[in-house]
């Protein structure tokens, strides 16, 4: 059922939302010949990508980060965006199987023709978060998408790649009883570009103005990650749509201090060779563990690695020897 | 008194007869965590005051001194289809036949606040209820039904403003004053936005219009129950006795706590609170949960410091369980609907509604309606169990369930409580989950024939057919009540009808009486639509957070179980094979607002292995395939309950086809009855997986459909 990568190269580019989402599937498989297949495609839509604004969202479960995207994506076709979202949803069951549930809380946003939403299950898919959402953003903005949304959990590490891959990483906090950080790790405000206080509203107004002003007593102690911009903490209603344009006025302040510098160009640049490295490492580790003999000696020197009859390092040399002497 | 002196003998007997294994093997842990003995003797009763009376606190025996003996439970058969007119011939036939009240169900559509005429209830019109639009088909509902005497209960929370006013100037018409009028209306929206899905306004002004409502009727309508607080519907969607118990007295708890903010005084609207509540196949718990209820809601109340007695005297209404009943071998639904309505008529209830055999497969015909209503008039009438007021008080099991049930109820409502109140637990979503676990869990203790349901799991016939007659509510209802609107509309006084809702509106922003309000702009027949969104231009629509759990079907089988085993092999051996797991969306279309299947079936997948989508409700086609195409699925599965399956289903697999979908298998699931399957399969749909179909089987035979289309 597989067609032709041209297919799917002009389909992506006129924006045929089903052309769309079956590259992503194919990026999104674990198949070998789905992936060169996805190769190829993403290889020919490159030129036309890396105009979009690239964003990123974080927050614990239940920050509100899918009802922030409703009315922040909503706001944004409105303003004449195209905009796309993908949602890396973690509720995987022990099973391997997933409920991706996203759009339930992203009702409006989900029947809005100018907006394409993808739900991924986290698991079962090679590389990780980093390959497939990376890939897949680069597909969204081939089809005209001019503002990509990456929805990520903050909790595990999925956050840090998908900071490493975005222009704005936003990281959504709640008003949580006492100064504790949720359970959001420092490394994570530590790539936020801003954070953002949400369900500022009802009888937690107060609150949140609290929490504001101690997450930026916290980032005050941090180093600011660029030269161009300080971090700003706000506050937001998703829910009553309130502190949503401020936010958006935001990410186009950034984009504009770090694109007059040259940090922007430099940033992407950064994140592309990152990308590149990564990909490297990853594909040595594959070679390098799937060479026949290579797997026919690894069990047995290790075995003799742990009975002390061979010192770890000898043990490796002979394995990387294998490789060197091809 | 202490243990009977041969109670160690009666245990020696009892083990003997049991091979040696020791008498509490025979205990047995209910659903609700309670745990039963094979016999209860005195001593249970010790510490219990069980000796109290009925008509005084803590009423536990009974809110009426009386009971049955002075005069038996109203009849109160719940009914509504079609037009008005339709629905209107249906009262008169029933009321002639020994029907004593009247009850109203209305159409999805009406409902959720929506004309008939609205594009997003096209397949909804008239097909789960009466379709209402504006108060002349008030009047053609209530035609030659006299208002000041007939007690009309009616079915509404979303849509209460319009549809109470409706009511009002309906019987202004016939000639009948505001405190004529005795009834109910349902205006109970906590559970909505539990089970029920009727909803329209978010929380807050939702919780206003309620108390608009109090404060409008306490005034004006003095015979008139202003709410019926429901627990029904929690049982309905899944919840066991005790989480019905203590969701609904939570309920109620917030409603006082709304109704004294707003500054009434409690005993001005708390004799008018009235109960609803389900009861189900669990025979003893239900007549104990009754009595339990009663005394809890005593308890409760006595907190606001009521003077008059009536305020903390919990009357209800029950109705038996619709889920309880199957739509294979039906007849044995009638069987199932006796054993419940002397549950309820024990537990001491002061209406009834009794099912129809065809429950599971439509709405009731005039035959199934005659033998739901004969089954309790003929318990009513000819049983003789109506000379005795709580024939089972002091029976030590009952008694020591009651306890039981008052004991666990209170635990959750002291932990609501904590959360803040009902309201808050809502929003935390904690009362919706525990339903959802339960409701889970039973499913997978049905599909393992753990929980037996004859002629489902266990004595199954090999040649199901269906000998009666279906109602199929033709789609024609729609065209009728489009072509009445367009009537009215260039009939009326238009620059009248704009003030009216320009008035509607503002009392909306100003705190004006919303029910008080909206009766001018009834009058001069302004549509439910126009009423509907005069308040929505204020307070907006809500919606719903959907969670899903996951887990808790899985968890119900033991790990080694063959069936969950080769189904969890299967989806693993497509994601090998495809690079991918079998991808699901499971989709509610239209106004339909049963998800206990479709949370089910969304969950116990997951835990299969698939990987699920689930779209969020009251969808049209075209959204679903919309997200269908987006996600990239292999299959969509639309769960259909509430009789849109005809027109919705194959318009969704056109909306698939134009934007190149058409190689997406559809699956329907849900109440379709067996004469409509072979439509749905000429229209490309590629299984129907009816009620009672167990998940293990249709997962299976999904699993099938992929494996021969992509293995
Ligand atoms: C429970 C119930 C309710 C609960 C719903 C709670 C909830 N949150 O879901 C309450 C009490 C709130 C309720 C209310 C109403 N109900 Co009701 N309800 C039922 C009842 C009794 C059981 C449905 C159920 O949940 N069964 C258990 C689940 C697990 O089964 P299921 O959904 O059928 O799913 C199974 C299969 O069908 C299949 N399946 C279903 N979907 C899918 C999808 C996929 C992908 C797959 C693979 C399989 C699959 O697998 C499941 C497992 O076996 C049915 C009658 C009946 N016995 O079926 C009436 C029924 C559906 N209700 C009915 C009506 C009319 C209403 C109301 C509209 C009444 C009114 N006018 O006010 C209201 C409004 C509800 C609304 N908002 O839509 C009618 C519909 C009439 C019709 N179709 O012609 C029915 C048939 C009863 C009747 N005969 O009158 N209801
Ligand atoms: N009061 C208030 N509630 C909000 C706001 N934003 C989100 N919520 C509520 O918070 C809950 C969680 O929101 P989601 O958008 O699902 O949160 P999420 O971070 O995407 O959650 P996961 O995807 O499960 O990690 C829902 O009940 C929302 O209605 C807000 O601004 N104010
Ligand atoms: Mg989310």
């Amino acid at each position: 059922m597989l067609k032709d990568p041209k297919e799917y190269v002009n389909g992506v580019l006129n924006k045929d939302r089903l052309l769309l989402a079956r590259t992503i599937t194919l990026i999104e498989s674990t198949l070998p010949t789905h992936q060169a297949l996805a190769k190829e495609i993403v290889n020919q839509l490159l030129p036309h990508t890396g105009s979009s604004v690239r964003l990123g969202i974080t927050g614990v479960p239940g920050a509100g980060k899918s009802t922030y995207i409703e009315s922040f994506g909503n706001m944004l076709t409105e303003m004449g965006h195209r905009i796309a979202v993908l949602a890396i949803d973690p509720s995987s069951t022990r099973s391997g199987g997933s409920i991706l549930g996203d759009k339930t809380r992203m009702e409006k946003l989900a029947v809005n023709q100018d907006a394409f939403i993808r739900p991924s299950p986290s698991s079962g898919t090679l590389g990780g978060v980093g390959r497939k959402t990376r890939e897949t953003m680069l597909v969204c903005e081939a089809a005209g998408y001019d503002v990509v949304i990456v929805e990520t959990v903050g909790v595990g590490q999925s956050e840090t790649t998908v900071a490493s891959m975005v222009d704005f990483f936003l990281v959504l906090m709640i008003a949580g009883a006492g100064d504790e950080l949720q359970g959001i790790k420092k490394g994570v405000l530590e790539v936020a570009d801003a954070i953002v206080i949400n369900k500022a509203d009802g009888d937690n107004i107060t609150r949140a103005e609290v929490a504001r002003k101690e997450y930026e007593t916290a980032l005050h102690m941090l180093m600011p990650a660029s030269p161009n911009w300080t971090v700003p903490v706000l506050t937001c209603s998703s829910i009553e749509n309130r502190g949503i344009d401020r936010i958006w006025e935001t990410v186009l302040a950034h984009k504009t201090a770090l694109t007059k510098t040259g940090e922007m160009a430099e940033k992407r640049k950064t994140q592309a060779l990152d990308w590149m490295s990564f990909l490297l490492e990853e594909g040595l580790h594959q070679w390098f563990y799937t060479d026949s003999q290579v797997t026919g000696s690894l069990p047995r020197l290790r075995q003799e690695t742990a009975d002390g009859l061979i010192s770890p390092a000898a043990a490796a040399d002979c394995l990387l020897d294998h490789l060197k002497n091809r | 008194m202490s243990e009977h002196p041969n109670l160690q003998q009666w245990k020696d007997l009892a083990s003997k007869q049991m091979k040696g294994k020791p008498v509490d093997a025979l205990d047995w842990m209910t659903p609700e965590g309670i745990r039963v003995k094979p016999l209860y003797t005195a001593e249970d009763l010790e510490n219990l005051d069980a000796n109290t009376l009925p008509g005084m606190a803590p009423y536990m025996r009974g809110p009426m001194a009386t009971m049955y003996a002075g005069r038996p439970w109203t009849v109160r058969q719940y009914a509504g289809f079609s037009t008005a007119k339709e629905s209107n011939a249906f009262y008169h036939k029933a009321l002639a036949a020994g029907q004593k009240g009247l009850s109203v169900a209305f159409d999805l559509a009406t409902h959720r606040g929506y004309d008939s005429d609205h594009p997003r209830v096209s397949g909804d019109i008239g097909k789960a209820g009466v379709a209402i639009d504006s108060v002349e088909d008030m009047k053609i509902l209530f035609d030659g039904i006299p208002l000041d005497k007939m007690s009309v209960s009616m079915t509404m929370n979303g849509a209460v403003i319009p549809i109470l006013a409706g009511y009002i100037v309906a019987a202004e018409e016939q000639g009948v004053s505001h405190e004529q009028l005795s009834g109910t209306i349902q205006n109970d929206i906590l559970k909505e936005y539990l089970t029920r899905n009727t909803y329209i306004y978010p929380p807050g002004p939702s919780m206003r219009i309620i108390s608009d409502i109090m404060s409008f009727c306490s005034k004006n309508m003095p015979r008139y129950n202003t709410i019926s607080i429901s627990g029904y519907h929690m049982m309905e969607a899944g919840a066991n006795s005790v989480l019905q118990t203590a969701f609904t007295l939570a309920d109620g708890i917030e409603y006082v706590k709304a109704a004294l903010k707003s500054g009434m005084d409690v005993d001005t609207f708390a004799p008018r609170l009235s109960f609803f509540f389900g009861i189900g196949m669990n025979f003893f718990m239900d007549i104990a949960m009754l009595r339990a209820a009663r005394f809890l809601w005593h308890r409760s109340m006595s907190q606001f410091d009521p003077k008059n007695p009536k305020s903390s005297m919990l009357r209800t209404h029950c109705q038996t369980s619709g889920w309880s009943l199957t739509e294979q071998d039906p007849y044995n639904n009638v069987i199932r609907t006796t054993l419940e309505a002397i549950t309820a008529v024990l537990g001491g209830t002061q209406s009834l509604h009794t099912n129809s055999f065809d429950e599971a497969i439509g709405l009731p015909t005039d035959f199934s309606a005659r033998i739901a209503r004969n089954t309790q008039i003929v318990v009513q009438e000819e049983s003789q169990i109506c000379h005795v007021i709580d024939p089972l008080g002091g029976s030590y099991y009952v008694e020591s369930l009651t306890n039981s049930i008052i004991e666990e109820a209170q635990k959750i409502i002291d932990e609501i409580e904590e959360l803040g109140g009902m309201a808050k637990a809502i929003e935390s979503g904690m009362p919706k989950m525990r339903i959802e676990e339960s409701a889970a869990r039973k499913q997978a203790r049905i599909d393992q024939g753990l929980d037996v349901i004859v002629g489902v799991n266990k004595y199954k016939l090999t040649d199901e057919k269906i000998d009666f007659d279906v109602r199929e509510v033709p789609s024609s209802v729609r065209d009728e009540q489009v072509s009445r609107l367009k009537e009215i509309k260039e009939t009326r006084d238009s620059d009248a009808v704009k003030k009216a809702l320009a008035d509607l509106t503002s009392a909306a922003q100003n705190d004006g009486n919303l029910l008080e309000a909206a009766l001018p702009a009834v009058r001069a027949r302004a549509t439910l639509g126009e009423i509907s969104d005069a308040m929505e231009s204020v307070f907006g629509r809500f919606v719903a957070t959907t969670r899903c759990i996951s887990g808790a079907y899985s968890s119900e089988f033991s790990s080694n179980d063959d069936t969950i085993k080769s189904l969890k092999k299967r989806t693993a051996d497509f994601l090998e094979k495809q690079g991918r797991r079998p991808r699901l969306l499971v989709t509610k279309m239209g106004q339909d607002g049963h998800d206990r299947g479709f949370k089910v079936v969304a969950s116990a997948y997951a835990d299969l292995g698939f990987d699920v989508d689930i779209s969020p409700m009251f969808q049209t086609p075209e959204e679903a395939a919309k997200m269908a195409i987006e996600n990239d699925v292999h299959v969509v599965g639309a769960s259909s309950l509430a009789a849109g399956h005809k027109t919705l289903i194959p318009s969704l697999i056109d909306e698939l086809g134009k934007i190149g979908g058409d190689d997406i298998i559809v699956v329907a699931g849900g109440v379709i009855p067996p004469g409509d399957y072979d439509f749905l399969f000429k229209a490309g749909v590629k299984a129907v997986f009816g009620p009672g179909t167990p998940i293990t089987d249709s997962a299976d035979k999904t699993m099938t459909l992929l494996e021969e289309k992509y293995l």
